[in-house]
């Protein structure tokens, strides 16, 4: 459902004057938060800062605060008539609604870069457990698990963990190696299952039930 | 001692794969991008590694470029490709009647097809519609549209290439008749300064004719927006299309548990804000649903638009093989890129626009204008950028750095 009256953005920029933090637009039905930015940018203000690419979920990079929750701006529809928006806490301030995303890479396993190699169907039929596999894997790694978390001991965060159980899914003969890179104070034993990284993850990640499973097969080994 | 020092100007998958051959032939270069990078039009790409098949019965000499960069794609950039393949289906009488013309076309240019029995295909998809008439299977794939070119970004920026994104080109300086810096603005500092070069690359995309403006040239640009949807739920393995001439709403791209079909095109002055035109979504979904039924049914995930920078002004004469009926619609501009050395037409010497193309052969375009660059210094460096594998992508953000 969307609104098509005008609404008011508000937009949290450091070093701005007051007058350029809030706008009143109209928008079409279905508008998302990032269309709202966009016409802001457009014909208002075209020294907004924020990132975006892929305008449907699947880059990550359009992460941020929206009315006090880590939400992805282009699959966020308008349905209030009041929104405000912030960067998210969790990753470095480049300006405005803007990002430096470096953080949430520090701690991914090396090397887990690379998704499982091609498959193809050549052979005409469809690959076994086709269902199962993770394509580009599902993590978009746009850091609102990480904004969602409410650990604030030093930990690694859900992104990283989640990404080091998957690697070891993909190549279980690292299991041994990557294992005891997270079995630590600040790996898997910081979670204290709050559950908030699964509740705001934008392609069902379930980054919580990854950091359970690790644990588990610590327990195990 | 390098060999000049090149600004490119558009940080989407042109100007990345642009600034990564540049410093592999050894130029310094710069790379300014007025947002993020990719946010113009390359990150909204639908998401499809073309194998050409979509473009041989039009122009063989497109399939088979298409062909040749899905091979080295695969070998460079494996992290941002998908090898899903694709499957052409036939819906009617006059699908099935295209088949052989389209068979011989991809035969001639090189694309390894393979005609699928339609009980065949839908074991293969279950989705499909199960009335199909024909089916022909293809090298199509899925590609990321951000992190393909991040690859060529954290690669170039290893190199020594120099990437400043939220950076604007608001004046282009010339002495003599010759380049010799650019005015930008960078919006984090709130600030103006000079960047000087030897040579501008002007790879703004949709945006290129208000860049080359600054230089006071005219390129032939048209801004020509389409509309994609995505529903939830990976709906096919494979990228399904209508086996017929290119048109719109053709093609459904699976892209990790999401399906999208795109598109439809229209002709716009400024690429600015493009949003979808409402129509566009329930015409779209409808398409969809005539190749896979559940499409109509699954649940709405998102629709978004994005302004291709066609090269050509329309005028219903284009050699990109796009013969739909109605010559207005910008399907009749060619797909293929053209690179203009705006010294070689009266203009500033040192500087060149390349515009159109697709997002498969990034890779090739950047080849072709770094060739033009090079002639421009008057120099001869080979090309790697076909062999080379690419870094991985995250290593854009600091982390690692395979040797």
């Amino acid at each position: 459902m969307s609104t098509n009256g005008p609404i008011t953005v508000r937009i949290a920029r450091a070093h701005r004057p007051a007058a350029a933090t809030s706008f009143t637009l109209t928008l079409q039905p279905g508008a998302t938060v990032l269309d709202a930015l966009e016409q802001i940018r457009v014909t208002r203000d075209e020294t907004l800062l924020y990132r975006h690419s892929c305008h449907h979920g699947s880059c990550g990079t359009c992460g941020m605060m929206i009315n006090g929750e880590p939400r992805l701006a282009c699959t966020t529809r308008v349905d209030d008539l009041e929104i405000d928006l912030k960067p998210l806490p969790t990753m470095t301030p480049i300006g405005d609604l803007a990002v430096d995303p470096t953080p949430l890479f520090d701690g991914f396993p090396v090397p887990a870069a690379y998704i499982r190699e091609s498959e193809t169907n050549r052979d005409g039929q469809r690959p076994e457990q086709a269902d199962r596999w993770e394509r580009f894997e599902d993590c978009i790694e746009c850091g609102l698990c990480v904004a969602a978390c409410p650990v604030t001991q030093r930990f690694v965060g859900p992104a990283v963990l989640a990404g080091y159980n998957r690697e070891i899914e993909n190549h279980p003969e690292r299991e041994n190696e990557l294992l005891p890179q997270v079995d630590t104070d600040h790996g898997v034993w910081a979670c204290d299952r709050a559950l908030r990284c699964s509740a705001v993850c934008p392609t069902g990640v379930y980054p919580a039930r990854h950091i359970a499973i690790l644990q588990r097969k610590i327990k195990k080994g | 001692m390098k060999l000049g020092h090149v600004l490119v100007i558009g940080g989407g998958g042109t100007g990345a794969a642009l600034l990564h051959d540049l410093v592999l032939r050894g130029f310094s270069a710069t790379l300014i991008e007025r947002g993020e990078l990719t946010s113009g039009t390359t990150g909204r790409h639908h998401g499809q590694l073309h194998s050409g098949a979509r473009y041989a019965t039009g122009d063989r000499e497109i399939a088979r470029e298409c062909m040749d960069e899905v091979r080295i794609l695969q070998k460079i950039a494996p992290e941002a490709i998908e090898m899903n393949y694709g499957l052409f289906v036939a819906l009617n009488d006059e699908d099935r009647e295209f088949a052989p013309e389209f068979l011989s076309a991809c035969g001639e240019a090189g694309i390894p097809v393979r005609k699928i029995s339609p009980p065949q295909a839908l074991r293969m998809e279950s989705a499909l519609n199960p009335t199909i008439l024909a089916a022909v299977q293809v090298p199509d794939g899925t590609l990321d549209a951000w992190r393909l070119p991040l690859h060529f970004f954290a690669t170039a920026r290893r190199n020594g290439g120099v990437i400043l994104t939220f950076t604007e080109a608001i004046g282009i300086h010339v002495k003599n008749g010759r380049i010799t810096g650019a005015r930008v603005r960078d919006y984090r500092a709130m600030k103006d300064y000079d960047i000087d070069a030897d040579y501008i690359v002007n790879a703004a995309g949709a945006w290129s004719g208000s860049v080359a403006g600054l230089a006071g040239v005219h390129v032939p640009v048209t801004p020509a927006p389409g509309t994609m949807v995505a529903v939830k739920g990976r709906l096919t393995n494979m990228v399904i299309s209508r086996l017929h001439p290119p048109g719109d709403g053709d093609i459904i791209v699976p892209q990790r548990r999401l399906s999208i079909i795109g598109s439809t095109q229209w002709q716009t002055q400024s690429p600015d804000g493009v949003v979808p035109r409402p129509e566009d979504i329930a015409f779209l979904t409808n398409k969809a649903a005539e190749m896979v039924p559940a499409f109509a049914q699954a649940p709405f995930h998102a629709a978004w638009s994005a302004a291709r920078p066609l090269a050509g002004v329309y005028a219903g004469g284009g050699t990109g093989g796009q013969d739909e009926q109605d010559g207005q619609d910008g399907r009749t501009l060619s797909r293929d890129f053209i690179a203009i050395d705006h010294g070689a037409e009266g203009g500033p010497a040192g500087m060149v626009t390349v515009i159109g193309g697709k997002a498969t052969v990034l890779r090739a375009m950047a080849e072709k204008t770094v060739n033009i660059v090079c002639s421009g210094f008057g120099v001869e460096v080979a090309c790697e950028t076909a062999t080379r594998p690419l870094d991985p992508y995250r290593s854009f953000y600091g982390g690692e750095v395979l040797p």
